[in-house]
């Protein structure tokens, strides 16, 4: 249809807005963002590919250990395995989502316009933390019925199944959350993902040392430190060793500090400071701000 | 000589913007050195100024984007330090605007109706009414991946009525557009002010524009304002002084290209006219330049100009007094 219509104006009177009685069916502002940052999220396709490839990965991974009968891996190593794997994976799709969720919005030119509503910035990061984080449950529904398959009856399940749900939501909200913080201080998408991948990098490989390459005081230290290894550590011991949560969740503190730290970080100091310009934000007024020109 | 407007007269009561004293400065640089101005409800001011002037500043300061270093604006009668409610009674059309393609036109005003406090059936019903106003309707459930950069336009439009706003700033609205697009846009922002009664801030570098749609312009320059009030009096301050100094009267005429030589030779033969000079630019501009004498001498030399014109069988495409249009004042006025 051509764009070249008649402009015959026709003011046609819009229900009128009241600051003081807004209509009492509105909706919070934050889920007002969360529901359209869900659509475009699954419905734009991103969050579907990630999904997409997510489920292959762990597909292939099942059924090569489910197959492998010549040396099979006990149900409740594979059990821990694929367990390890969705934590991994999920972390990694709330991440990457995370760091295109400011930094994307500023480079598609769509952040100012949000940012010019009276909507309060904390409700905006708000809901595009929910939208972002809404893949981990997908990915959890996906991998629960792998568990079932692969733990083939073991009493294991149960706690396998308990511990997915739990550190599980909390390393990828924790991750998205941290995918978020860095794209808030980024004014480039692609910056926000490469610092977002390195961390994700920092936080994994050290997961995938044989546990020989991490003995002594520092070792363990750092063991204990980093989120991932701390969290596969426990997993470890409570699904295979048959270990005490008593004994072993002293492990769980790193992931714990963690989600606090990147929650603080998120919702208390940068989402009030939101801004179209980094050097704008709080944190760079207080180090002084570049001359730049802005006229 | 121009008025620098420190706008200590009292606000009026349809005076819709006061900014007072608004400064800002990026490290050393002072970007904004004292900006004050009014708009009031129904007129459009143009907001005019060459690169690095201070203008993009000045817009993001009204618009809450920025905060200012000092001095203080209102619209309304929300102040600026309330920041919330005031993005409550402006709208904004920026530069460079983005949307998410993968929505409709309607999903777009229907979100932000919603973020302004509607509820999903009042913020549809006001989505379809607004895109009825800017002509949108007919694609209302297209995504607006497939609209032309017209149509965004009038969508950005519609999304900064979203809200029934007092004040609207438009930033560069007619950039990228065809000329009809321009015009088309144009009107429909002249219509917006005066049926809606909203004050409008119009940027743009598009001189001919602001001269043809806006009631009164502000010009900046270096961060602070050269000039401001109503068009034709910018535009008569500019013609009469330049520095003290009574210009020369001067007369631009626009001939076919090929007849520029004909109409040369032929205006020099008119009694009064001191000089004819070819302009630079293409076009079949000439620049005659008269000799000082009183308004109705003047007035008949430009006839006999005219007459000149026509025995010689040239035809004239143009023909206006020099330093008659905001350009020239704006030129004058933003010369470093």
């Amino acid at each position: 249809m051509s764009d070249k219509q008649d402009l015959n104006y026709t003011r046609v009177e819009p229900p009128p807005v009241s600051a003081r009685k807004r209509s009492s069916r509105a909706a919070p502002a934050w889920w007002v963002v969360f529901t359209s940052e869900l659509n475009q999220l699954w419905m734009g396709g991103k969050a579907p590919i990630l999904l997409f490839i997510f489920c292959a990965l762990q597909g292939v991974l099942t059924y090569l250990m489910v197959s492998n009968t010549s040396d099979p891996t006990p149900p409740k190593e594979m059990l821990y395995v694929t367990l390890e794997n969705a934590i991994a994976f999920g972390l990694l799709i709330g991440l990457i989502i995370g760091a295109d969720s400011i930094s994307g919005e500023r480079e598609r030119l769509t952040l100012e316009s949000l940012l010019l509503t009276p909507t309060s910035r904390r409700q905006i990061v708000a809901g595009k933390f929910l939208a972002g984080f809404s893949p981990w449950p997908a990915a959890l529904a996906v991998t629960l019925p792998l568990l079932i398959v692969v733990a083939q009856g073991d009493e294991a399940l149960g706690p396998a199944m308990l511990w997915s749900t739990i550190m599980g939501t909390l390393m990828a909200s924790s991750f998205t959350a941290l995918g978020m913080v860095i794209s808030s201080w980024s004014n480039s998408n692609k910056t926000s993902l490469l610092v977002s991948l390195v961390m994700y990098v920092v936080f994994y490989i050290p997961t995938q040392l044989p546990s020989g390459g991490q003995a002594g005081r520092y070792g363990r230290f750092l063991k204990r430190i980093n989120p991932m290894e701390s969290n596969g550590h426990f997993l470890e011991k409570v699904l295979v060793n048959n270990r005490g949560l008593a004994e072993f969740w002293p492990w769980l503190a790193s992931p714990v500090i963690l989600a606090v730290i990147v929650y603080v970080l998120l919702f208390i100091y940068p989402a009030p400071e939101l801004n179209l310009d980094v050097q704008e934000m709080g944190m760079f007024r207080w180090f002084g701000k570049r001359d730049k020109d802005m006229s | 000589m121009f008025e620098n407007r420190n706008s200590k007269a009292p606000r009026t009561e349809d005076e819709v913007l006061v900014a007072k004293d608004l400064r800002k400065s990026y490290g050393q640089r002072e970007a904004l050195k004292g900006l004050s101005f009014s708009l009031k409800a129904g007129r459009i001011l143009g907001f005019l100024g060459p690169n690095g002037a201070g203008k993009t500043t000045a817009i993001r300061i009204l618009t809450t984007i920025l905060e200012p270093d000092a001095g203080h604006f209102v619209v309304n009668g929300i102040t600026s330090d309330n920041p919330v409610e005031l993005r409550r009674k402006i709208g904004v059309l920026p530069e460079s605007l983005g949307f998410h393609k993968q929505m409709t036109g309607l999903e777009c005003l229907i979100f932000f109706g919603r973020l302004y406090g509607r509820s999903a059936a009042q913020a549809k019903a006001a989505g379809m009414a607004l895109l009825e106003e800017v002509g949108l309707d007919q694609r209302s459930k297209s995504l607006i991946g497939t609209y032309s950069r017209g149509m965004r336009q009038r969508l950005g439009i519609a999304r900064t009525l979203v809200n029934d706003p007092s004040v609207l700033f438009l930033d560069e609205p007619t950039l990228g557009l065809d000329p009809r697009g321009q015009k088309e846009l144009l009107e429909l922002i002249e219509r917006i002010a005066r049926e809606r009664n909203v004050g409008v801030v119009l940027c743009s570098h598009d001189l001919p524009e602001v001269e043809s749609v806006c009631d009164d312009v502000v010009i900046m320059n270096l961060g602070q304002i050269v000039a401001s009030g109503p068009v034709a009096e910018v535009i008569g301050h500019g013609q009469s002084r330049k520095g003290g100094v009574m210009q020369k009267s001067g007369m631009r005429i626009q001939v076919s290209p090929d007849s520029v030589v004909q109409a040369q030779k032929a205006l020099e033969m008119v009694p009064g006219i001191v000089q004819v000079t070819a302009g630079s630019e293409m076009g079949g501009w000439l620049r005659v330049e008269m000799r000082d004498s009183a308004d109705g001498q003047q007035n008949q030399i430009k006839n006999k100009m005219l007459e000149a014109l026509i025995r010689a069988n040239i035809s004239v495409l143009s023909f206006e007094a020099e330093g008659s249009r905001l350009q020239d004042v704006f030129l004058q006025l933003t010369e470093k």
